[in-house]
Order: structure tokens, then sequence, then C-alpha cells
């Protein structure tokens, strides 16, 4: 008779253990639910990183500046599959000399596909397979400062992702995906990535965030282009710090600041972005 | 360049080695021998078309020869012996070996299969269970033709008794998350029930978790649902719903078993309606009443599965292990026990203390409240979990009465290694289920 009594002690577990705000990154969305995540991001550089991590000066007055917003759009098609889709719409000055700035508008370079959730560790971690294709929403590659490279291309992303384990933090989680992206042109570029999460709530409704990012894309044209989304060869580290804030279950909000401290054949960026997660 | 490569390079393997270790699972080793066994199916659950297999490790932990076998025998849930086999065991010191069983193929149902190690240092005998093709298995329904008349009136006679509800704020208990209230309520015969309401502050309406009770257990107000109302009721005779019947476990079960009109139960199966109706006419405490979830385990399951078979106003149904169900085989299964357990262990006792009081007079009473009977009103969706070595709950049972369930909207949980309970990972996935079905995001 007595294990009659422990079944009331296990679900009250449950609700505690509770998938984190940031649902968005590698964890399922879960079948028949979708998540819209609209941000708005700032990017600026003016000194550079040269191919040997040195930091080269800005000439006075010139300077890389991107305004974006991008949408991302998550559907639970099933518990293990999800659609994924994302439509950045940019606008960038790259001021190539004093009194000479490029101006271009529109649509980048759109992403969509699928994540699958390969493995799920007793619900509490999550490892998951996302494949997507590259589709430049943009007619030339030819304007006045691209907006992307102007090729098709695809990425093939691993994800694990889940709740911290206890030994480290009671609550909190992590996400780290790595990604290998691979553009179909005689210039490339081959393109992988590696990005690390860690959230943690400090409050019922606030929580602090840490992403690192570290690029690295390969190509046959070494060539310097402060264009970051016209660029071929490159690599960068990029911490972010965010903050985030959920008012209602449906609807959170993020802040955040980013510094690239060192990188080859980049700019020195920095800039911040804020981003809503909606699910419904 | 280099720095950033050794640092991909570097968080790479980071995230490999973390994955790995997610994957390990904790392992207590204790013992001169240890035996350790898992189905090749991961729920024990095999088709009729394939042979069943077991993975076995056999390690000898002591530093001398150990020479022996590994028997497994396998036999029905009515303990009838359909197979035995044995291999033979030559350990040295400090060696372990590994062995895939093969069990030929078996026909839908439930067996239990039992591997018994002999060496000279060490005897020991490891249950398991595992099942084939559960979704076939079909029982008898054992409905008294008058059934849905008995319960009809049931219900007419509940509607003849003015609930009076009280709901009393309770600042002693409420944090600033949540809000309890403890709620009183008169019920079938006019009993008092009482039960707890915990609402979320953090909004203005939410779905309900109702949650019905084990057998004679007392529930409390639940305070870890933030996304749910919970509201907790002590049926008549649990909890703080103790006013008439206060019986201890031993004989509740029999409280007027020789009476069909009067036995306990039926008063029990009303106040879980009454608790309904409860529901319903507060949803100016922020309850959502489209979205009410009747949850138990055991006894409590039992209770859910009867409150969503007279009740359409329940949109799903949880439960675990529910007992009682498909009464007449759990009373074959249990003749089997080498040691009387819950429910049959009560209801035996019974019988040897009223002489004449027949297992035909046993079901002229429990036929009405047998939760299989009730299964086929059932047209919510459902998630049901049982664990294989469950013996107060037999998995046939459960799945008898899962398949006699009419909604096809319907998914099972099988636990292989628990007894009369689940595990933690079915209480996660219940709780993505809920999310899955209310579309709560």
């Amino acid at each position: 008779m007595k294990k009659n009594f422990t079944f009331f002690l296990i679900p009250c577990l449950f609700i505690v253990l509770m998938l984190p705000l940031k649902t968005f990154a590698g964890f399922p969305i879960g079948k028949y639910r979708n998540v819209v995540v609209p941000t708005f991001s700032y990017y600026h550089q003016k000194d550079r990183f040269d191919d040997k991590d040195n930091v080269i000066k800005g000439t006075p007055g010139t300077g890389f500046t991107s305004y974006a917003a991008n949408l991302y759009v998550g559907y639970g098609l099933s518990r293990r599959l999800d659609f994924i889709a994302t439509i950045p719409y940019l606008y960038q000055q790259n001021t190539i000399a004093p009194g000479n700035t490029l101006v271009d508008a529109g649509l980048g370079d759109m992403t969509a596909g699928f994540s699958y959730n390969l493995i799920n560790f007793n619900y509490v971690r999550f490892f998951s397979i996302g494949v997507s294709g590259i589709i430049p929403l943009y007619k030339s590659v030819n304007g006045v400062s691209p907006l992307g490279l102007g090729s098709y291309g695809t990425e093939v992303k691993l994800m694990f992702c889940g709740s911290l384990p206890k030994d480290i933090a009671e609550k909190g989680y992590f996400n780290t995906e790595f990604a290998y992206r691979k553009y179909y042109s005689s210039q490339g570029p081959d393109q992988i990535s590696l990005t690390t999460s860690v959230g943690y709530p400090v409050t019922k409704h606030n929580q602090v965030s840490l992403d690192i990012l570290l690029y690295r894309s390969f190509s046959s044209n070494k060539a310097y282009n402060s264009n970051i989304f016209a660029a071929h060869d490159y690599s960068f580290f990029k911490p972010q710090l965010n903050f985030g804030h959920t008012f209602t279950r449906k609807f959170s909000l993020f802040v955040g600041g980013f510094y690239v401290p060192f990188g080859v054949n980049t700019g020195v960026g920095y800039g911040g972005s804020m981003l809503a997660v909606i699910k419904l | 360049m280099k720095r950033i490569s050794y640092l991909l390079a570097f968080l790479f393997f980071t995230l490999a080695s973390s994955l790995r270790l997610a994957a390990q699972e904790a392992t207590e080793e204790t013992g001169d021998v240890v035996l350790k066994t898992a189905p090749q199916n991961k729920n024990a659950i095999f088709k009729s078309t394939e042979e069943v297999r077991y993975k076995i490790q056999v390690s000898n932990k002591t530093n001398s020869l150990q020479r022996g076998k590994l028997s497994y025998l396998v036999t029905t849930d009515e303990g009838k012996r359909v197979f035995l086999d044995s291999v033979k065991l030559n350990l040295k010191g400090k060696a372990s070996k590994d062995l895939v069983l093969t069990i030929p193929k078996k026909a839908t149902g439930f067996y239990r299969i039992n591997f018994m190690v002999n060496l000279p240092d060490y005897d020991d005998t490891v249950r398991r269970v595992f099942g084939v093709n559960p979704e076939q298995i079909r029982s008898q329904l054992h409905k008294p033709a008058d059934f849905d008349t008995f319960w009809k009136k049931s219900r007419e006679l509940l509607a003849k008794v003015a609930p009076d509800y009280r709901v009393l704020e309770r600042k002693d208990l409420s944090t600033p998350d949540k809000k309890v209230y403890s709620v009183e309520m008169h019920s079938y015969d006019n009993l008092i029930i009482r039960g707890w309401l915990v609402v979320p502050t953090d909004g203005s309406k939410f779905p309900v978790h109702y949650r019905v009770p084990g057998y004679v257990v007392t529930l409390k107000p639940n305070m870890d649902n933030d996304d749910f109302i919970a509201f907790d009721l002590n049926v008549r005779g649990n909890g703080n719903s103790q006013d008439v019947i206060n019986i201890g476990t031993d004989n509740y079960s029999v409280i007027n078993i020789e009476n069909k009109d009067k036995y306990i139960y039926r008063g029990v199966y009303m106040d879980c309606i009454r608790g309904l109706d409860f529901l319903y006419s507060h949803a100016n405490l922020g309850i959502d009443t489209s979205k009410i979830f009747v949850e138990g385990g055991s006894q409590g399951g039992s209770l859910a599965l009867v409150t969503a078979a007279l009740d359409k106003r329940v949109k799903l149904l949880t439960m675990q292990v529910p007992l009682y169900a498909d009464i007449h085989d759990g009373q074959a299964i249990s003749a089997s026990y080498n040691q009387q357990v819950f429910p049959f262990k009560v209801f035996r006792k019974y019988q040897s203390l009223h002489p004449g009081f027949s297992w035909d007079k046993f079901y002229a009473t429990f036929d009405y409240y047998d939760p299989q009977n009730f299964a086929p009103m059932v047209k919510c969706p459902v998630l049901m979990g049982i664990g294989l070595l469950d013996q107060f709950c037999p998995p046939r049972c459960s799945m008898a009465l899962y398949n006699h369930i009419s909604s096809t909207n319907k998914e099972y949980v099988c636990v292989p290694n628990s007894t009369h309970e689940v595990n933690f990972d079915y209480f996660m996935f219940q709780n993505l289920w809920l999310r899955e079905k209310f579309r709560i995001p």
C-alpha cells in the first residue's frame, strides 16, 4: 500500500522542471504549436582584424553599419519535427571613404527547413538535427553594398540543449549548436559555426543569458570586405550578453549587446539586438 | 586563424563529451555477483511476430572462479509455465559476461520472466515482465444489464443534493504566486467533501488540473502548477473529507460491499462528479471550463476514468496504474501470487470473515464499479501509464481497460521496471502531452 503514496509526490515535480523561456533554440517546439521571433539588431564596425588577427585602425570617417529586422517562424509538425524559417530585412550603410557611403536595403538570405529531435534525454535534454536551404531574396549581388553572398546554400546543424545539470545549477538551461553551411558558388564559401548559450533565471520573470559564437568561413576569395554579409574568408569570436523578461506565457522580450574581441579578416564589430519570443 | 580553430575544436569536443555524459545511465553495483537485465525493446513490449530478447550482463566481483548456470523461466501472468532454458556460466575472478537470451515468439499477453543465477557463492533471481501486443488484449465486459440506468439514477440522486459550496481563501497557505482556497461542498447522500483549489496569480484564466485521490490518500494543496489551476479533491473518507467515513485502508474498499446501492464507491464516484460541478460553477475564480483535465494514480486513475466516462465536461484524461480495472481477470491473476497483495488481499480477507460471501456475490456488486465497464463511455483523449511489475494493478488488466476505451485519441506509456507507480519520465511526457492537447504555449 505504501507505493500508493509515492504516486502523489511525483506529479508535483513535473511543472517545476518546465522547459526554459527561450524555447526557439534547439528545443522541440511541440506538436501544433507556433513560435514567432521578430528580432531587431544593430551592427557597427570601424576597425578591422587583418589575416594575422591584428587590429587595423579604420580610416577616420569610414565604417560599416547594418540594421536588420529578422523574422523567425517555427511550427511543430509533430512531437519531433519542426518547420523553421527565417526571413531577414537589411538596411546597411557602408562608408568606404569619408563622404562616400554606399547604402542598400532589402530582403536578405532566407533560410527554411526542418529540425528533427533525434534523442530526448528524459525530456530534460534534447539532441536535434536541423537541415535548411538558403535562398537569396535579392536579385543581384552587384548592388552598391550587397545584401548577401547571392548564392543558394544548405545548412546542416546539430543542436544539443536542455536544463543545466543539477550539480552545476538548480535552474537554468543551455543550448549548443554546431552548424555547417555550404554556398553553391565557385568561391563558396563553406562555413562552420559553434554557438553556445547559457541562460539563468534570476527571478520568476527575468533571466540573463550569455551567447558565445565562433564562426569560420572558408573561401578561395581571401579579400577583405567591410560588408560582413558579402565577405567570404574570415573568422571571429563573438560573445553576447542578454537580459530577458517574460511578460506572459506567450510573450517574452530579450535585449542584448555583443562585441567581437578577436577575429581574422573581419571587422571589430559591436552592436545589440532586441528580440521578442511569441508562442502561439 | 589558429586561435579560432582551436576554440572551435575545443567547444565541439565539449559538446560531444556532454552528449556522451547525458546518454550514460547511473548504475550502482553491489554484491559479489551482479546480474543486469535489459529488454531489447526498451519498454519491454514486443510483437507476436518477433522473438523476445533480453540483454544480460553477469559480473563476477569476486577473485574466485564462479561456475554454474543462468536459467530463465517464462510464465503467463497467471503463473503457467511456457518456457524454460538455461546457459552455463564460467566466470573467472573479476570477469563479466554479456549474453543475449532469446525467447521464442509469444502470443498476445503479459509474461513474467525470472532470471535465476546459480553459482557456488551466489544464488539470485531477478523478476521481470514483458508484454506482447498489449493493444490486442481483449477482455470480457461483465456489465450488468441495468448498469447505465444505475448510474443515471445515481446522478439524479446527486443532483437532488444542493451543493452549498463554501470557498474560503486561505491566506495562511497562499503565496505571492498562488492563492489557496479551501473548498467544501455537499455530495451524494448529503455528505460533506472538501478539496483544495490553488489559483496562480500570474494571469486571469487558466486550464484546470483536477486531481482525484489514490486509495485513502490525503490530497493537499498542489503548489507546483504554474500554468494550471490545481483542484485536488478528497473524496469521502479521504484526507479532510472524513467527517462521516473515517476508516483505514484495510476496510475502506469493503464498506457495504454486499449492497450495490450502498457500496462506498457509489458515493465516491459521485463525489468526483460533484467536484466537476464545483469547477463549472466557479469560472469567476479564473477557471477555464473548456480546459479541464482529470488525473489520478491507482484508485485515482480509476476515479479519473469514471469521471471522464460519466461526464463529458472532462476534456482530457490522464491516469496511471488504474486500480480495480478488469476486476475478473485481476482476481485470476492475483490467485497466482505467492503472497496476496492489495486489493484482493482486502477482498479475500473480507470473504474469510464473512462465510457465504462468494465471488458471485462480490461481482453482483463490483460489476457496477469495475472501471472497465465505464471505459467504452470515455470519448476524450486519454494518456495512461503502467508499471510492468505492478501486482496491485496487473498490466494485463490496465491494458484490457485501455483497449475498451472508445476514444481513438489515446496513448499509453509502459515503464518496465516499475511496480505500482510510473516514473519521472512519464510525468515529463504527460506534461508535454497536456500542453500539446490544450495547445498551451
